[in-house]
This record gives C-alpha cells, structure tokens and sequence, in this order.
C-alpha cells in the first residue's frame, strides 16, 4: 500500500515538475512585458458595466413579469444569466489583471515584504473561491444588478491611479532591457 | 568478487557518458553561470571511478565497498540539493525581492526536510542499507521538494526558465522522485530478487537523467540576459496598500454577493 502511493505520489511529482517547468508560460512574465502592451495589465471590462447595467434595470424585469407572455419571459431571464454569467467571467479577468500586476510590481521591486505577498496570494486563493460559487448562484437564480455594480467600483477605481505608475513599470521590463540589448 | 562483464559493460557506458557530459559542459563554460552543477558532474565521474577500483580490487559484496558506495552517494545527494539550490539562485537572484523572500523559504525546507529525513532514519531497527535506503528516500524527497518550491516560486511570479536550465532541472528532479519510490519498494521488500530491479531502476533513471543533461548542453548557452532595472525602494510600498484594499474590498462585495 505504502509502495503504490509513494510511486503515485513520485508520479505526480514528475507531472508537477514537468508542467512547471515546460508548461505554457502565464502571459504575466514579466521577460515578455512591453511597453506597448502595458494596457494588459490594467482592469478593462469593468469600464463598460453602465452599458451591462442598463441591459439589466429592475424595472425591465417588473415590467416583463406583469407584460410578457410566460415563454417570452423565460427566455429573457434565461439571457440576463446569461449576461450575468458574461459579466462575471470578465470581473474575474479585471482580478486577474490587477493580481499579474501585483505579482510584477513584486517582481521588480528591491524590497518585498512576506506577509504582504501572503496577503495577495490569500485574496487570489479567496477570489477564485467565491468566484465559482457566485457562478453557481448566477446559474441557479437571478441577481441584484446593483451586487454586480458594487463589485466593479473598486477595480475601476484602481485602475486609474495605476494608469500612471504604469509607465514606469513598463520602463524597467526585463523585455524591454533585452530589446535594448538586441538592438 | 568483481563486477560481471553485463555491469562491466553497463558501468563502461554510463561512465563514457558521464564523462561525455562533463566535457560538453566544460565546452559550453557552464561553470561561469552554474560552478556547482559543473562541481557535480566532475564528482561524479571521480566517484565512479572511485567505485570500480573498490569493486574490483575488494569485491563488489565487501564493506569496503558498501562504505565506498554509500559515501560517495551521500555527497553526490547533497552535492544535488546544492545544485537544485543553484538553479534557483540563476533563476530568482536577478529579481531582488523575489530571492529575498524566497531564499529563506528554500534553506528552511531544505533543513526540516533533510533533518526529518535523518530522524527517520535514525529510528528504523532495520539492518543498516534499509537504514541507509530511508536516508537516501528522504535526502532525494529533500532534493526534488526544493525544486518544486523553487518552481512553483517562478511560475508565481512569472520567470521564464531558460531551456536549458529546465533539461538539467528535469534530469535531476527525475532520478530523485524515481529513487523516491524505487527506495520506498526496496525498503518495503527487501530481498535478493528486489535488489536486483532496485538496482536496474537506480541505474536506469540515472542514465535517463544523463541524457537529459545532454539534450540540456547540446546547444550554445544563451547569452547571460542583463540584470533587470528594478523599481524605486518606496514604489513596492506606496502600490501595495491600495492594491490590497482593492482586492480585498473586491472580495468583501463577491462574499456579500454570495450571502
């Protein structure tokens, strides 16, 4: 028993150490960050949610209930999930800009403090949690458009007052140094 | 008794191969960027031939030559973890921070892991290359542990590893996890018949982790990449309270939201 689970065990390990090693890398490297790709990494869906809003005002969904045959009704709902669901799946994008921002922050910063990077990785592990969860309640039920609202204020909010830094960021890329060196 | 003419043959070859190796590396001047895995690759051929001498002039079954094996293996072992070591080091140690932080991380791993390792070890009643056989598991989980650690770091922070740093990386976190489980069994089911495929897998994997050295130093290394230009000492501090509280507030409304 002990012998089957060790070989298991190594077994992963050789997959773990294999992907690890030449598994696609994550586009967040900073070796393949450049200057003109600098919007990558900051927030971009969350801008057009007044747009998604509107899509989904309260009063559509009152006035559907009382006007709309029961079938035509359905359908509707059935594609404000589906929004929803859309819109979830981009808020989730939005995170991961700013977590790949973070991480490269981290990455060409001279000092970085432990239990700040535990903090990051802790909000990554928490975000993909109730991510799915919330993904699951959008496919059982209908939401509150103002949740959704909330959500996006604080990325958006980020986003701007990272615009700026961003430049310099951009600035000292590794890539860019390779370029520089190449050329 | 010597070796017969099949492990004459078989300890030829992998000694031609070894030695093949070490003279591509030297060729490739990899000691300027990895001093310690060039170290290891030299040791090794000398501990190769410091075991045929003892088998064939003491006999392969005499405790000179069981003393001969299991020394030279525990410096090759540790002589491992510090190459591990070392391809951590080329690849986080431009990236001041991140080698700050994770260095630590690595050296106290190291640490538990081998100690534990000895402790265990220590505790066994069984004869001494069963005790031996445990040490060696855990040194090899030491060794491929620290890898990963090291891996998982880069793959976190999105740092390429080079080519041919993940052929040597590959090559040796492969014979340490195929010795982890080879010990295991051997441990398990000690027996004349058992030794004998515990030796082809140990000898085999070894010879598998050669060519993968090979496949690594078969190109030019590439030219040594520059140093990346680092950011200003307050940025990192002045970024990352406002990247906290937004994720965190971003959480806060997903967790409401799921309520």
């Amino acid at each position: 028993m002990t012998v089957f689970a060790v070989t298991l065990a190594a077994l992963g390990i050789l997959v773990a150490l294999f992907w690890l090693l030449f598994g696609s890398p994550a586009t967040e490297t900073p070796v393949s960050l450049d200057a003109r790709d600098v919007e990558e990494f900051l927030p971009a869906n969350c801008r057009h949610f007044p747009q998604i809003r509107q899509m989904l005002e309260t009063e559509d969904y009152q006035f559907m209930r009382r006007r709309a045959p029961r079938h035509i009704e359905r359908e509707w709902r059935r594609e404000r999930r589906r929004i929803l669901g859309q819109y979830l799946k981009d808020l989730g994008q939005d995170f991961g800009r700013l977590e790949r921002l973070a991480r490269l922050i981290a990455t060409l910063s001279p000092e970085i403090r432990r239990a700040q990077e535990w903090e990051w990785m802790w909000q990554g592990v928490q975000f993909r949690l109730l991510y799915r969860m919330v993904a699951v309640k959008i496919a059982l039920g209908s939401f509150s458009t103002d949740d959704i609202a909330r959500l996006t204020e604080p990325i958006a909010a980020l986003a701007g007052e990272l615009e700026s830094r961003m430049a310099l960021i951009a600035e000292c890329a590794p890539s860019r140094l390779h370029a520089d060196v190449g050329s | 008794m010597g070796l017969s003419l099949f492990q004459s043959i078989h300890w030829a070859a992998s000694f031609l191969v070894e030695t093949a190796v070490l003279a591509v590396a030297l060729r490739r001047s990899v000691f300027k960027q990895l001093p310690i895995f060039v170290a290891y690759l030299a040791l090794l051929v000398t501990s190769e031939s410091a075991r045929w001498i003892a088998y064939e002039f003491t006999g392969i079954s005499s405790r000179i030559s069981f003393d001969t094996y299991w020394t030279t293996q525990a410096i090759l072992i540790l002589c491992r973890a510090a190459v591990v070591y070392e391809i951590c080091r080329s690849l986080l140690s431009p990236y001041t921070g991140i080698w700050k932080l994770c260095r630590p991380l690595l050296i106290t791993l190291g640490l538990v892991l081998a100690g534990s390792a000895a402790a265990t070890a220590r505790q066994r009643v069984h004869p001494i290359s069963a005790t031996t056989l445990i040490a060696e598991r855990g040194l090899e989980f030491t060794v491929v542990s620290i890898l990963i650690f090291g891996l998982i770091f880069c793959r976190y922070y999105g740092v390429q590893v080079e080519r041919y740093l993940a052929w040597i990386a590959l090559g040796l976190g492969f014979y340490s996890a195929v010795q982890v489980a080879n010990n295991t069994f051997l441990g398990d089911w000690l027996t004349q018949a058992n030794f004998l495929i515990w030796q082809i897998l140990h000898e085999v994997s070894f010879n598998i982790a050669t060519i993968f050295w090979i496949v690594a130093l078969w190109k030019p290394l590439p030219a040594r990449q520059p140093a990346p230009v680092l950011l200003a000492r307050g940025e990192y501090d002045r970024l990352a309270p406002q990247m906290t509280l937004r994720l965190r507030e971003l959480n806060t409304r997903l967790l409401e939201m799921w309520k």
